[in-house]
């Protein structure tokens, strides 16, 4: 095979393999983000990804991927937990209360995801508590086990997130994300 | 070696290349992937509103759905010229409206306490206007949703609400 035509297949070649290895590396970058929650600010357990009107294309790829049409702080803020107060992964092997108050805002609520970021699977068509649901005199309960109130069954997952939504977070809540006081999910023995 | 080194050359500035495109383009393949599905799955064309029931275990459109919401989402596409958003909304709990440019940023969201009353009444054109019920998108084809938010999930409570969000239209 003569110089030339050993160009002719290296050239393509070596672009090629470098397009799928560009391709591999964005993708295992924004990955890696999601994982380590780099982009987002976090306070306590807690993460929150609050400008998303984004000039950064990295935020604006790893928002697209954990939390795509989501909506502005103003209107919206989105706490994610995937950690206990403790720093153990959230898991239905365990039992978990919620304690403190969320931010003030017009509503709030928590949902349970599983890894996939899905809602979590249960028979009891039960996937959040809200500011109506809500009995204030009981604490809220994670569990996988069936309870009487306040309580969000976390199915059969062996890791899950725990979304604080917001809606129409008051001024200070979203200047001071970092700051504010937010509940702690704590495990418990029921 | 100078040809090695010419090969490693041209590699890592396609690569580098690639690596951009890819970050840069991500939202707008999952923006496509979106689309896809909406219009395989669901059967919905462009500038067709599609009334969703409130999600649950089983929804796999969107990630992190919000269980306590009622939506309605459209693919809009002005080439065609402009649309009217109309509906008769609820007049006690929180609903708004919002739209998405195919990177999936989110460029407007107005609220029920935003609006003057429970009629929503919009026009979405490209052509400029600083009427208060016109809104002007900077993209030709975007993405909407209507979130309704539904509180009490009794019967009663979510027939009420899905009636009003049958009364949304776009023409």
């Amino acid at each position: 095979m003569n110089k030339l035509s050993q160009n002719k297949i290296l050239i393509p070649l070596v672009i090629l393999l470098s397009i799928i290895l560009g391709i591999y590396l964005a993708i295992s970058s924004i990955d890696s983000y999601i994982q380590n929650n780099e982009l987002s600010i976090k306070n306590g357990n807690w993460i929150v990804n609050p400008n998303m009107d984004l000039k950064d294309n990295y935020q604006r790829a790893y928002i697209a991927r954990i939390g795509v049409f989501a909506l502005d702080e103003k209107e919206a803020l989105y706490f994610l937990a995937s950690k206990d107060s403790d720093g153990e992964i959230l898991s239905s092997n365990f039992d978990y209360q919620i304690i403190g108050k969320p931010p003030k805002g017009r509503y709030w609520s928590y949902t349970l995801y599983g890894e996939d970021y899905f809602l979590v699977k249960n028979d009891n068509d039960i996937h959040a508590i809200n500011k109506e649901n809500f009995d204030i005199n009981k604490p809220i309960i994670i569990s996988s086990k069936r309870k009487e109130v306040n309580w969000l069954p976390s199915g059969n997952e062996k890791e899950f997130y725990i979304n604080l939504r917001i809606y129409n977070p008051e001024k200070d809540v979203y200047e001071n994300l970092e700051s504010i006081k937010l509940p702690q999910i704590k495990r418990i023995e029921l | 070696m100078k040809k090695l080194i010419l090969y490693l050359l041209l590699s890592f500035i396609v690569s580098y290349g690639s690596y951009n495109i890819t970050i840069l383009m991500i939202p707008n393949i999952i923006y496509k992937v979106f689309h896809y599905k909406i219009v395989n799955n669901q059967n919905v064309q462009d500038n067709e509103l599609k009334h969703f029931n409130i999600p649950n275990d089983q929804s796999r459109d969107v990630v992190m759905p919000n269980p306590d919401f009622l939506y309605s989402t459209s693919f809009y596409d002005l080439s065609n010229g402009d649309l009217n958003l109309k509906g008769k909304m609820p007049d006690s709990t929180y609903w708004s409206v919002s739209f998405y440019k195919p990177n999936t940023v989110n460029w407007f969201v107005k609220n029920d306490n935003e609006f003057i009353d429970n009629n929503l009444d919009m026009k979405i054109t490209l052509s400029n206007s600083d009427q208060e019920n016109i809104i002007v998108s900077p993209v030709k084809k975007g993405f909407m949703i209507i979130r309704i938010l539904v509180e009490k999930k009794d019967n009663k409570s979510i027939d009420y609400y899905k009636a009003l969000q049958k009364s949304i239209t776009l023409n």
